[in-house]
C-alpha cells in the first residue's frame, strides 16, 4: 500500500485513536529501552561494548523522538509525553523496563537481542504504512537498527560459548522471555486503559487502516521462528522450545506464560515507577514546563 | 636471527593504504543517491537564491563544512514571502537538532523579503554520504575526514 494518509485531518476518530496508540507503543519502547541502556555507561565489560551500548541508547532516543514527532501532529508535546505523563499512560512492553541485576551483562545482551529481532519485524511491517509520516521514517530507522541486531546476535553467541556465560544467558531467557512476549500484546487505547475488548478493536483498526500491515500474531510468529531456533542452536531453552515442531510455531500465548503486568495495557512492574521517578526527577525539581532549553537566550 | 642482523630494507616509499584491511564487523556499502540530491540551489534565482546563499553560510556544529555541502538541505521555495525549507539531519539521534533547526529558521527569516519561514524536517530520502557535494568532500578532507 502506498502512503495515502498525509495528516490527522485524513482520519476519522477511530483511526486517530489507533494511530496515537500505535505511535505510543513504538516511541515508548524505544525511549524506555534507551533509559535502561544508559545504565551501562562506563560499566559495560569492555570499552567497545560500552561505546556500542551508549551509541545504541542514543539511536533509540533518536527513534523515540521520530515517533513522538508524529504524535505532535496529533496535539501532543514531547516534554509532556516524556516528563509529564502518568506511569499508567505509558504503553511500552515490560521487557524494556525491567532492571538489571548488578553486572548482569548477559541480561543486557539477551534483552537487546530479543528486542531488536522484534523491532526488525515491526519495521518491516511499517515500511508500507498508509500513513506517510510513518512510512517516511522507517528507512532511516532501519539503517541505524541493522547494527543493533548484529551487535546483539554477536554477543549472545559469544556468551553462549562459555559455561558461565551460557548459564547466565539461560537465567536471562527464563526471566525475560515472558516479558518479551508482551511486545506482541495489544495496547490499551491511548486515552484509556483496562478495557480488553477495546484493546483488540484498536489493534484491528491499526491493521485495517493500513498503519501497519501485519497483525500482532503474525509478527509474534515471525519473532518466534527467528528467536527460538537461534537460541536452541546455542543450547538455550525457551518456553517455546518443546512446542515448536519442525517449522510450525503453534505456541499458544496464554495468560500463564505472560507476566502479571504486560505494559501495553498500562499495567507495569514496580521497576517502572522507580525508573520513571528517576528520569523525571530533575524536571520536576526544577519545576520545568519545557525540556530542551538549558537557559533563556541572552538578550 | 640475532637482533644485530639487519632486517629487510624498510619500504622506501611506504604507502599507508597498502596494508589497510576493512573492519570485519562493518559492512561497507555505497549509499543510494537520490535523484535531484544533493540540492545546492544552483539554478535558484531571486529570493530563493538569497535564501540558499544565507543557508550556505551555516556550518555543521562539529565540522567546518556548510550544511548545504553536507547535503542537509533538500529544497527551498519562496512564495508570497513564505520560505519553505526542507531539510534533514545525518542522524536520527542528532544532539544538535534543535540548535541547527533554530539557526536555519533564524537565518532564513533574516533574508530581506522573507516574512515567514516554514522549516520542514524530513527523513525521506534518508541522508547518506552520497548526499555530500564535491565541495563538501573537499572541506571534510581538509578537516581530516575522507568520505
Amino acid at each position: 500500500m502506498s502512503a495515502t494518509l498525509e495528516s490527522p485531518a485524513d482520519l476519522d476518530d477511530e483511526e486517530r485513536e489507533a494511530l496515537e496508540t500505535l505511535l505510543k507503543r513504538l516511541g515508548d519502547d524505544e525511549y524506555v529501552l534507551a533509559e535502561r541502556y544508559t545504565e551501562w555507561q562506563v560499566k559495560a565489560p569492555t570499552l567497545e561494548s560500552d561505546l556500542a551500548l551508549a551509541n545504541n541508547a542514543q539511536d533509540e532516543l533518536g527513534h523515540a523522538r521520530l515517533w513522538y514527532d508524529v504524535l505532535e501532529d496529533l496535539g501532543y508535546e514531547e516534554h509532556e509525553l516524556v516528563y509529564e505523563r502518568e506511569a499508567d499512560e505509558w504503553r511500552h512492553s515490560t521487557l524494556v523496563e525491567r532492571p538489571f541485576a548488578e553486572g548482569d551483562w548477559a541480561d543486557a545482551v539477551l534483552r537487546h537481542y530479543l528486542y531488536d529481532v522484534a523491532e526488525d519485524i515491526r519495521l518491516d511491517a511499517l515500511e508500507g504504512s498508509s500513513y506517510a509520516k510513518i512510512a517516511d521514517r522507517v528507512g532511516k530507522i532501519r539503517s541505524e537498527e541493522e547494527y543493533h541486531l548484529e551487535h546483539a546476535s554477536n554477543w549472545v553467541e559469544r556468551l553462549a560459548n562459555g559455561d558461565e556465560g551460557a548459564e547466565r544467558l539461560q537465567d536471562a531467557v527464563d526471566r525475560l522471555f515472558p516479558h518479551a512476549l508482551t511486545l506482541f500484546e495489544p495496547c490499551a487505547p491511548a486515552t484509556g486503559a483496562g478495557d480488553a475488548s477495546g484493546d483488540e478493536d484498536v489493534e484491528e483498526t491499526i491493521v485495517s487502516a493500513g498503519f501497519r500491515d501485519a497483525t500482532l500474531e503474525e509478527m509474534r510468529e515471525g519473532w518466534l521462528s527467528t528467536v527460538v531456533p537461534f537460541l536452541d542452536d546455542l543450547g538455550l531453552e525457551t518456553p517455546a522450545s518443546e512446542l515448536v515442531h519442525f517449522d510450525e510455531y503453534e505456541f499458544d500465548v496464554t495468560e500463564d506464560v505472560l507476566p502479571d503486568a504486560v505494559g501495553r495495557d498500562g499495567s507495569h512492574t514496580d521497576a517502572w515507577d522507580d525508573l520513571r521517578e528517576e528520569f523525571t526527577h530533575t524536571y520536576r525539581e526544577l519545576e520545568r514546563s519545557e525540556a530542551t532549553k538549558i537557559m533563556d537566550k541572552p538578550e | 636471527m640475532s637482533s644485530n642482523t639487519p632486517g629487510p630494507d624498510p619500504d622506501p616509499d611506504p604507502d599507508p593504504d597498502s596494508n589497510a584491511t576493512p573492519c570485519a564487523y562493518t559492512d561497507y556499502r555505497e549509499g543510494e543517491g537520490a535523484e535531484d540530491l544533493p540540492a545546492t540551489g544552483e539554478d535558484a534565482a531571486g529570493l530563493e537564491a538569497d535564501v540558499w546563499d544565507a543557508v550556505y553560510g551555516i556550518e555543521d556544529p562539529e565540522m567546518p563544512v556548510s550544511i548545504v555541502d553536507l547535503g542537509l538541505i533538500y529544497g527551498v521555495s519562496v512564495e508570497d514571502g513564505t520560505a519553505t525549507v526542507d531539510m534533514t539531519l545525518t542522524y536520527s539521534g542528532c544532539p544538535a537538532r534543535d540548535m541547527l533547526l533554530e539557526r536555519v529558521e533564524e537565518t532564513v527569516a533574516d533574508v530581506d523579503g522573507v516574512e515567514e519561514v516554514d522549516l520542514r524536517l524530513v527523513w525521506s530520502p534518508e541522508w547518506t554520504v552520497e548526499m555530500v557535494t564535491e565541495q563538501g568532500k573537499a572541506d571534510l578532507k581538509e578537516f581530516g575526514l575522507s568520505i
